[in-house]
């Protein structure tokens, strides 16, 4: 696939195709440089020959993956009645906060057509707004449309339905699909980062450190897998080991975002919020990140931000908009209940906490996703 | 083109789609020269040669069905309601095709066919065979069957570009991603003779590979065109939009031949003389790559599972996804536009309404270029002097310009199709694509309508349909092989004086199974 992608050509099919498999390289690796790169290809490749529908489409999907939403919606506006820009576009709007407007859409596309990836996003869907029965139906249902052909894919799908039943407290059913991932898309470091989690949840924290230590020993971990190795760390009691961790996912995060790069906001309020506390910091990344796309997510941070920086009267505000907007999910409901008792509303707090315990294992160890 | 890169998913002239062990080339079917106990029938289903000739995809299921009955007599004649009333009752007939035999056949990782024979009148059986290798499999009534998994040269013969220049076909010429679903067809008149002014499409002696392996941008829209007349050069001869060339020589395909004798596929092979088939290609679900339960259930922990597997043969099929199917040549391409929804093989009784108003699209733009050669044709077109394009007709206003194309009998050259001399009537158009099936004519050689022989050219006969059968060239009634006659392209103003297609293949046929030739 390397040589595939490294292959220079000035027919604008190649050069289209080149850019794409930049793409899956950096998909299939996860490593940043090779996201860069495909970003400059896919630049270059833009330059060359004009807005292309298939290479908007590839912006588009990588704009949706560095959380610039704006220009999401700005690579499909000449497209966006096909299919697969309604796809990335109802995204948009379930990052955005429009939770209903994403449903609606991603109904109607598998009605026009039933492929797997729109039935995988309905079943996100479901799965934030607690409906785990219809979750992990549409995501089996992605996986069943799925063919010898498209294993990667299908070993992704598994790993939803593991992520899903392990937050409900199900490691024994999390495993079973992660094994079936495992075997789908062998060496597949995705797999092998959601199996040391669940190790990790587990209280096997000797052989999930084991096996963070050995994906993080490539060339190039992401931050996000060196403040998990760091959190492990935290966890264990081992605070010393945890801190070179933590600081280089700081300073990678901090380095992304001194690129103008928006994508670690998120990380950023979340590390300043829970792993090394900086209410000044916190406020400010989960105030950018807020700014960017007003959802859930962004909500909740907003509020233990200010619940942080002693402000957990402010934070109520934020933590009454995620929880109204109909997720469910333990996470949340166990930061709200921080942060109304922080308030001193400890009703609420309980009502919270009470919601939480759906999940028996939600004090568990767990990763920032 | 009988049905290269269909459906299109798998369609690889998208520049974003890659070619696929799935996508079904083209289905033969012919009596045997063979005449022994009772005669045979070969069938041959063709496919992509991925990953090469000679081996095959294991994640890939290929089925053969087959349905052998009676010789039945097509009316000469029907009303708009009688034909929706024969696509509805004929569905109820046909839909127990479902139960129709089948050979089966998967290739694992070594490159061993399993081929399955199911449910014939002497009951199922599995034979495992070498791929590239003929051999001979015994069934449990004695019968000796010949069969063939493996790599040759593609039998298919044809001016590709031709065809696709002829209906405006973008993605042939043009750099169109998969998405751009209205930069296939453009919406520029069908025709066989260019038009004036028609620049995307039209042949430029600059770029005299453009859409043969050179492929430019697409410009913006709109892509339309605004002229009244067809293109002429300097001695007053149109444009051809064919050029004769074979667009397939030189190319392999993998493919399954079986020749199998009469007596095996029916009791009463004496009565049975019309025998359908119809191919499937289906691709191996991921889930079914890595089950989450054991693929054979244990018969200590598991005995009524067991015997459920042992009785269910499809437990096998719902391992697969279905992704194409091939009966009749262009059925699809032309008929169906490669829709992925539309691969119903035998079972295409509901887009009947469709064929006709297709048809109606086709003549259109065909039949004015047709009549503009001095050829008598069979689609209604109000005489008009240019190719139209026209898609917003209904099936009522369709019906009656295309009553003639759908119904006239297809008439062969001479009585070389029919040895016997029987009472075999021409076949008529809508029942040769409706349902898709090869309907394979045991009485005949089994040429096109009657069958499909490796050498028949079928792309110029399809041409065919829209001509007047009933008109005649110097002194013979009209034929579906007199687009094929040379004395007809001398004598027309038009260059190249070609016929459309190639008119042999690029191998010459072995004479002895699976007569395909040997691959390049």
């Amino acid at each position: 696939m390397r040589e595939i992608a490294e292959a220079r050509t000035g027919d604008i099919e190649q050069a289209t195709l080149q850019a794409y498999r930049w793409y899956h390289l950096a998909s299939l690796s996860g490593r940043l440089s090779h996201f860069s790169t495909a970003e400059r290809v896919l630049a270059e490749t833009l330059a060359r020959f004009g807005p292309r529908e298939d290479l908007c489409l590839l912006k588009a999907n990588l704009d949706l993956r560095f959380h610039r939403l704006d220009a999401v919606r700005a690579d499909l506006e000449t497209m966006k009645a096909r299919p697969q820009a309604r796809s990335i576009l109802a995204d948009v709007d379930f990052q955005q906060g429009l939770y209903a407007e994403a449903r609606r859409e991603y109904e109607a596309l598998i009605a026009l057509d039933p492929v797997w990836d729109d039935m995988a996003r309905l079943g996100h869907w479901f799965w934030k707004m607690g409906d785990h029965q219809a979750a992990d139906h549409w995501l089996e249902q992605a996986g069943d449309e799925l063919t010898a052909k498209q294993m990667r894919s299908f070993a992704w799908v598994e790993l939803q339905r593991g992520v899903l039943d392990l937050s409900r407290g199900d490691a024994a059913a999390a495993r079973g699909h992660y094994d079936r991932a495992a075997r789908a898309y062998s060496g597949y470091w995705l797999v092998e980062e959601h199996v040391a989690e669940l190790l990790a949840f587990e209280t096997r924290f000797e052989e999930a450190a084991a096996l963070y230590l050995r994906l993080a020993s490539g060339d190039e971990p992401s931050p996000e897998l060196l403040q998990t190795i760091g959190e492990l760390y935290l966890m264990m009691g081992l605070e010393s080991e945890a801190r070179p961790f933590l600081d280089r996912a700081e300073a990678a995060y901090l380095e992304s975002a001194a690129r103008g790069e928006v994508h670690y906001w998120h990380h950023l309020s979340d590390f300043y919020s829970d792993v090394r506390v900086d209410p000044e910091a916190a406020v400010k990344w989960a105030g950018k990140d807020l700014e960017l796309r007003s959802n859930f997510n962004t909500q909740v941070a907003m509020g233990l931000a200010l619940h942080v920086a002693g402000k957990s009267g402010e934070g109520v505000a934020f933590i009454e908009q995620a929880l109204g907007s109909g997720v469910q999910d333990a996470h949340l409901f166990h930061q709200a209940a921080v942060v109304y008792r922080g308030a001193g509303r400890a009703l609420d707090a309980e009502r919270c906490e009470a919601a939480a315990r759906w999940n028996p294992m939600a004090g568990r160890f767990h990763v920032h996703r | 083109m009988a049905d290269h890169n269909d459906p299109n998913a798998v369609n690889s002239i998208f520049s974003d789609v890659d070619v696929s062990a799935a996508d079904l080339y083209d289905l033969f079917g012919f009596p045997s020269d063979d005449h022994s106990g009772g005669g045979k029938v070969v069938i041959a289903l063709t496919f992509a040669a991925v990953p090469k000739a000679g081996t095959l995809d294991p994640d890939l299921l290929y089925r053969i069905r087959i349905n052998p009955h009676q010789r039945v007599s097509f009316p000469a004649d029907m009303s708009l309601e009688e034909l929706l009333t024969y696509f509805s009752e004929s569905k109820d007939r046909y839909l127990s095709e479902s139960k129709a035999f089948e050979v089966r056949v998967t290739v694992n990782a070594e490159q061993k066919a399993t081929v399955k024979f199911i449910d014939f009148p002497c009951g199922s059986f599995n034979a495992v065979v070498e791929v590239d290798k003929p051999t001979v499999v015994q069934a449990p009534d004695g019968s000796k069957l010949d069969v063939f998994v493996g790599g040759r040269d593609d039998a298919f013969f044809n001016d590709l570009p031709g065809f696709f220049r002829s209906i405006n076909y973008a993605p042939q010429f043009y750099h169109v991603p998969h998405t751009m679903t209205e930069a296939r067809e453009l919406p520029i008149p069908k025709t066989l003779l260019e038009l004036e002014g028609n620049d995307l499409f039209n042949f430029d002696p600059a770029n005299p590979h453009h859409g043969a392996g050179v492929k430019m941008d697409l410009p913006p829209g709109p892509w339309e065109w605004k002229g009244n007349s067809y293109k002429k050069d300097a001695n007053g001869n149109y444009r051809f939009v064919y050029s004769g060339k074979d667009a397939q020589a030189g190319r392999n395909i993998n493919c399954i031949v079986l020749e199998i004798p009469m007596a095996f596929l029916t009791v009463n092979p004496a009565e049975d003389r019309i025998v359908d088939c119809w191919g499937e290609s289906w691709v191996r679900k991921a889930s079914a790559k890595v089950p989450a339960i054991p693929d054979t259930p244990s018969a200590l922990h598991h005995p009524v599972a067991l015997l459920h597997a042992l009785l269910s043969k499809d437990d096998e099929l719902k391992q697969y996804k279905l992704v194409d199917t091939d009966g009749q040549p262009f059925a699809d391409a032309a008929l169906c536009e490669r829709e992925n929804d539309r691969q119903l093989g035998a079972n295409n009784f509901w887009l009947g309404p469709h064929f006709v108003t297709r048809l109606a699209h086709l003549g259109w733009g065909f039949g004015p270029s047709i009549s503009a050669l001095g050829l008598k044709c069979s689609f209604d077109h109000d005489n008009s002097p240019i190719s139209i394009h026209k898609t917003d007709s209904t099936i009522i206003e369709a019906f009656p310009r295309v009553k003639k194309a759908l119904f006239q009998p297809l008439r062969l050259p001479d009585n070389s199709w029919n040895p016997k001399g029987l009472d075999i009537p021409f076949r008529r158009p809508v029942e040769i694509f409706i349902p898709n099936v090869c309907a394979i004519d045991m009485d005949t050689t089994g040429t096109w309508p009657f069958g499909r022989r490796f050498e028949d050219q079928v792309a110029t006969r399809f041409l065919s349909l829209f001509l007047d059968m009933d008109a005649e060239f110097n002194g013979t009634r009209y034929s579906i092989e007199l687009l094929n006659n040379q004395a007809l392209w001398d004598a027309a103003p038009i260059e190249p004086k070609t016929p459309p297609n190639p008119l042999k293949n690029d191998k010459e046929f072995s004479k002895t199974f699976p007569y395909l030739a040997e691959p390049w």
